[in-house]
């Protein structure tokens, strides 16, 4: 093991024999802040360096919301990981939101609706299967499946994760929350796998066909 | 609305295909990802639950992408 990694390793266990959640409970407990502030700083940096469109003032204010949000959530932490993975895995969501809310495209409800009610005309069954005959059937039956078992709003939700549209965009949209805009996309889904299979095409088939 | 490219039905096909009757959501995903980067990293078996993680990774791209840096952390020796 190279010498950084043993370092890295034992300075892990060491800060893991402290009780985090209760430390950072305690009233004197800036200093301890402030260490998991560096942890996650550090975390951050690693996470997105190579990002063009993150410097180090964004990872100072990501850090600082993370900060903010592991407090409100420390009754949550259940121990299952080491505390600081748990709250690395806190900053990440947090800096990830922010930057890809500045991915969230112009786009209105009418216009996310809109997408919707046209989605299964964007399929063209032939154009896109190069003349594969088990490629086009699947693409013929999901087409299919799309215009007529699914809701406009399901198939706005599809066309719109298909688009790479954040999924906080499609639910701020919807006027709803994650959870529920979840489960409409799982139920999107499913309705198309069910769809599918009572064709006769198995689960194999719908996830390989477009494989190579 | 543009016309929808093979790279997108190829997408579609591999979401619908991977679709289960149960799944967790991208909340209860949260709970037990940094459970799952550990063992995951530590090649450690997933139990049932770890497992429902697994599959919604599979589905589910912006939760994908936030395990792909948690790992980074982690192997990173943060």
């Amino acid at each position: 093991m190279a010498v950084w990694a043993l370092a890295a390793s034992i300075r892990r266990i060491v800060t893991e024999e402290r009780d985090w959640p209760q430390a950072l409970r305690a009233a004197d407990n800036a200093p301890v802040v402030e260490e998991l502030r560096v942890v996650l700083l550090n975390g951050l940096r690693a996470a997105l360096s190579g990002r063009g469109d993150v410097g180090e003032a964004h990872l100072e204010d990501f850090t600082q919301d993370a900060l903010v949000r592991i407090f409100a959530k420390l009754d949550e932490f259940q121990g299952r990981s080491k505390f600081t993975t748990w709250a690395h895995s806190i900053a990440i969501n947090v800096a990830l939101t922010e930057l890809r809310r500045k991915r969230w495209r112009d786009v209105s409800l009418d216009q996310f609706l809109e997408d919707g009610r046209h989605f299964a005309e964007a399929v063209d069954e032939s154009a896109p299967a190069d003349g594969e005959e088990e490629r086009e059937h699947l693409v013929r039956k999901l087409k299919r499946a799309i215009a007529e078992k699914l809701s406009v709003k399901q198939r706005a939700i599809i066309a719109a994760a298909l688009e790479g549209q954040p999924f906080d965009q499609t639910v701020a949209l919807l006027g709803t929350n994650r959870n529920a805009a979840y489960k409409l996309l799982h139920d999107a889904r499913r309705t198309l796998k069910d769809a599918l299979t009572a064709e006769g095409i198995s689960e194999e088939t719908i996830r390989t066909s477009f494989a190579s | 609305m543009k016309p929808v490219t093979k790279e997108q039905l190829a997408g579609l096909a591999s979401l619908v295909g991977a679709t289960r009757e149960q799944e967790i959501n991208c909340s209860e995903c949260a709970v037990f990802a940094a459970e799952f980067a550990e063992r995951q990293l530590a090649g450690l078996p997933l139990d049932e639950t770890l497992a429902k993680v697994e599959d919604h990774l599979a589905v589910c791209p912006e939760c994908r992408e936030e395990m792909l840096l948690l790992r980074r952390v982690l192997e990173s020796g943060n």
